[in-house]
């Protein structure tokens, strides 16, 4: 037991262990290019965030125009370049961005924008406006995964108190929630840490074995969840929701869960009233969260494997409502974070003064961004839903070509 | 029949009746049973028991006169406040207090075999409806389930029939019948997919009920396996019922419920096959051969399967006559999600994992600590102090109690003797072997 608990804490390639402490799935070890791969973190803004005032482009005359009440003064922005700055809230962010450790994809949506919450929601989760393939119910990590032919190994983590969102739900896509850390350790120590037993035969494939042997891994698992968190290997998050979910993703990523994505949500961006301070929080939150995140990947040099995407389902409408609020409007930005990003920004910053029925234009299918991700990151074939989506240059070259490399070699 | 693998139980010297064969018929074709129940099987030999589990009077404890009436208020008003997690709360209650748990558990089965999640129906109705279709037809033919499961309304949303038209059929439905529901993988080609689904045409729902329209059927010119002519749905279910791939299936499916790992052979499941094929696919016919079976109560099939949560946390909760003090079925309901399985959401269209799937780190950690959670009154609104009843109490710390909870207690433990009951109990119920049945 000593010379295992030993080999998992020393080695760097988990994988080729005959057994470990797989958190959610023992089937990740039989592929390499699982544990070793590259995983994706979903954080989804929820409610509809307000674009505008994120990555605000403060020289557009329509900004002092359409907000009056909303409009962030100087002092309240991070300048980045001629055309945009961002809420001050977002300084751990602006530092990424200055960096190269993240991308703003300018002005993404679809056509025909919906305004609906869920409805909009379920269209960027099924990566498809058109109703028939909504109506399927499935998304497009889920369709995306499914590619890969995993089926029965998990493959996806939501993280949150929410039920399982359906971005990950796919014909072969085996996905789980974990709520709290606690899922993943015991209430009860005397029949937990019974280590008088000894340890089932890792070759042996009998059921008696196995079950010893799941009994072990749970209790190494617990136990390395909690080793990472008393080392302060956990990395440094803030008090908040955000940062506690991060927290958790972090720790089942060093624990080797064997998932490609993790999925949690930010709530709290329908701002229809009295906007400008909890707007401003939520920022905060995000940017320190998400800044927590990149640093301990960074630090746990895990960085290479990790690439983020935040979103929202739409942004909100330009000009401000009379409740010091925002409704809800149509394209907004969405961000991305990582070491393999090929370029800070993506798109056109849109027009606050060329609007459609008051609204900001898309200049960016939202699409085109899963398919980069689904292709260059993940690995995976396109599904049909995003078959004929051009990908987004998204990810430097040489990491498309490894993808590339690494998928075709079974 | 004349059936070498199946041949009826004959207790012997190797192989006798007793308290552990009477608690693995309870564990595997019910959710366990008392101490009491035990006895009363033992004593009454091995036919009795079976007869009453076949016969859906095997419960002594925790039965109640006014329990459908009660099941029918909870369903309803889970469904009239549109609250999902109160419909898991009902199938909870009803697989706690039913008489009849072979048939719960036989639902469970169709429910996973025609997996259909509400994450996409959206409509507690329809579920609930599909789901009292699962029971009434537990274990009837399987024809009657698969006419009318394709009929069924959560069914058509699930695998979007409205959409299946003549001018554009939709293949979601078709396939899914001839992958999960009865050929299986390998038993078909691709044409025979895009066929069905023309002749799965004309189907769609209205005011939340199925209903055909012959103008948006196809009624043109269809081959499916080799068989040419005009199609309907009932005429592709009577062609796939009649395939030797089905019964297999069907044969294979229901040995994965009642046998365990390795213990039906490819024979056996062959034999079994041709079975059901000369009984017109009747389940009731296949579950009383497999539970009468030597096969079923051979040392081999004795904790070998895996159990699912549902089996898991019911079965603890009434061997241990925790009923007279009820949990409360919601946070059974949250619990069982917790361990993997969400009643009325399974996580795709072909249904949970199941079987050693049903064990991972997070779900092991999860069976710990809900016998944690159980023992110390936390399953009830409020949490209460657990009161075990005299005859749990009774029965001690040590042997007798692991008798109960284990299908195979044939370990010596340490540290048993300083326990708490209460604390022996979750320890023993965070046993390797207590995760089987």
């Amino acid at each position: 037991m000593i010379k295992r608990r030993k080999f998992i804490a020393s080695s760097a390639i988990i994988s080729l262990a005959p057994t470990f402490p797989a958190i959610l799935t023992r089937a990740a070890v039989a592929n390499q290019w699982d544990s070793g791969g590259r995983i994706l973190v979903v954080i989804q803004l929820d409610g509809g965030n307000d674009g505008i005032n994120t990555v605000v482009p403060y020289r557009d005359e329509g900004y002092a125009k359409y907000r009056k009440e909303l409009r962030l003064p100087d002092s309240q922005l991070i300048k980045l370049t001629d055309a945009f700055a961002f809420h001050a809230s977002l300084r751990d962010v602006s530092e990424l961005f200055e960096d190269g450790r993240l991308s703003i994809v300018h002005g993404v949506g679809y056509q025909n924008p919906n305004r609906s919450h869920f409805e909009s929601m379920r269209i960027w989760h099924a990566g498809s406006t058109e109703q028939s393939i909504r109506k399927v119910g499935n998304g497009w990590i889920g369709d995306s995964l499914s590619q890969l032919n995993l089926r029965g190994e998990l493959q996806a983590i939501h993280v949150g108190d929410e039920s399982l969102p359906s971005a990950l739900a796919g014909r072969q896509c085996t996905a789980t929630t974990i709520s709290h850390a606690s899922d993943l350790s015991f209430q009860l120590q005397p029949a937990a840490s019974d280590h008088s037993q000894p340890l089932g035969d890792v070759e042996s494939n009998s059921l008696t074995d196995f079950l010893t042997r799941s009994v072990k891994d749970a209790q190494s698992a617990v136990e390395k969840i909690q080793s990472l968190l008393d080392s302060g290997l956990a990395g440094r998050y803030p008090a908040t929701q955000l940062g506690e979910r991060l927290s958790l993703v972090s720790r089942l990523i060093k624990a080797e869960s064997g998932a490609r994505v993790y999925y949690t949500t930010l709530p709290g961006f329908d701002t229809h009233a009295v906007q400008a301070g909890n707007h401003s929080n939520l920022l905060r939150d995000f940017s320190t969260a998400l800044t927590a995140f990149m640093d301990d990947m960074l630090e746990s040099k895990l960085d290479d494997r990790i690439a983020v995407l935040a979103f929202s389902e739409f942004g909100r409408r330009v000009e401000e409502n009379a409740s010091a609020g925002t409704d809800h409007g149509t394209a907004g930005p969405v961000f991305l974070a990582g070491n393999a990003l090929a370029s800070r920004t993506h798109g056109i910053l849109p027009s606050l003064t060329d609007l459609q029925d008051g609204d900001l234009k898309h200049n960016i299918d939202f699409r085109s961004i899963y398919a980069a991700i689904a292709a260059n990151w993940l690995g995976c074939d396109l599904p049909l839903t995003l078959k004929d989506i051009e990908p987004l240059p998204l990810f430097k070259l040489d990491h498309v070509d490894k993808t590339c490399e690494i998928a075709a070699d079974p | 029949m004349t059936s070498k693998r199946w041949q009826r139980y004959t207790p012997t010297t190797d192989e006798p009746w007793n308290l552990s064969r009477a608690n693995h018929l309870h564990r595997r074709a019910s959710f366990g049973a008392t101490w009491g129940e035990l006895q009363r099987d033992v004593d009454d030999g091995w036919e009795a028991s079976v007869g009453r589990l076949l016969t859906g009077t095997s419960r002594q404890y925790g039965q109640r006169e006014d329990f459908e009436s009660i099941s029918r208020i909870i369903g309803e008003s889970a469904v009239a406040g549109g609250d999902a997690s109160r419909l898991k709360a009902w199938w909870l209650f009803r697989i706690l207090f039913t008489p009849d748990p072979l048939q719960e558990k036989l639902a469970l089965l169709w429910h996973d075999h025609f997996a259909t999640s509400n994450r996409k129906v959206q409509n507690l109705r329809l579920m609930q409806q599909q789901n009292e279709l699962f029971r009434s037809r537990a274990s009837a033919k399987f024809g009657h389930l698969l006419h009318e499961i394709v009929k069924d309304p959560a069914m058509l949303v699930w695998l979007d029939a409205g959409l299946n038209q003549k001018s554009q059929p939709n293949e979601n439905l078709s396939r899914e019948l001839m992958e999960l529901f009865t050929l299986g993988v390998g038993n078909y080609a691709e044409s025979d997919v895009q066929e069905a689904a023309r002749a799965l045409t004309g189907w769609r729902i209205r005011n939340m009920k199925a209903e055909y329209n012959m103008e948006r059927h196809d009624q043109g010119e269809l081959a499916i396996l080799g068989v040419v002519g005009a199609f309907d749905s009932e005429k592709l279910c009577d062609l796939l019922l009649g395939q030797d791939a089905t019964s297999r299936r069907l044969a294979g499916t229901l040995c994965d419920l009642f046998m365990g790992e390795d213990v039906a052979d490819a024979e056996a499941i062959d034999e079994l096959s041709l079975g059901l094929k000369r009984n017109d696919l009747s389940i009731q016919w296949a579950v009383e051969t497999i539970l009468c079976s030597q096969l079923f109560f051979s040392d081999a099939n004795i904790g070998s399967r895996v159990s699912s949560p549902v089996e898991f946390t019911a079965t603890a909760i009434r061997s241990l006559e925790m009923l007279d003090n009820p949990p409360s079925t919601l946070v059974l309901a949250e619990w069982c999600s917790r361990l993997g399985q969400d009643l009325f959401y399974p996580p795709n269209v072909s249904g949970w994992n199941g079987g050693r799937a049903w064990l991972t780190s997070r779900t092991v950690v999860g069976r710990s600590n809900f016998a944690a959670a159980m023992v110390t009154g936390q399953l009830r609104v409020p949490s209460t102090t657990v009161e075990w009843s005299p005859s749990v109490e009774k029965l001690g710390r040590a042997e007798q109690l692991q008798k109960l909870l284990l299908s195979n207690p044939n370990r010596q433990r340490s540290k048993v003797e300083a326990m708490k009951l209460s604390e022996f109990i979750a320890h023993t119920l965070s046993l390797p072997e207590a995760f089987v049945c």
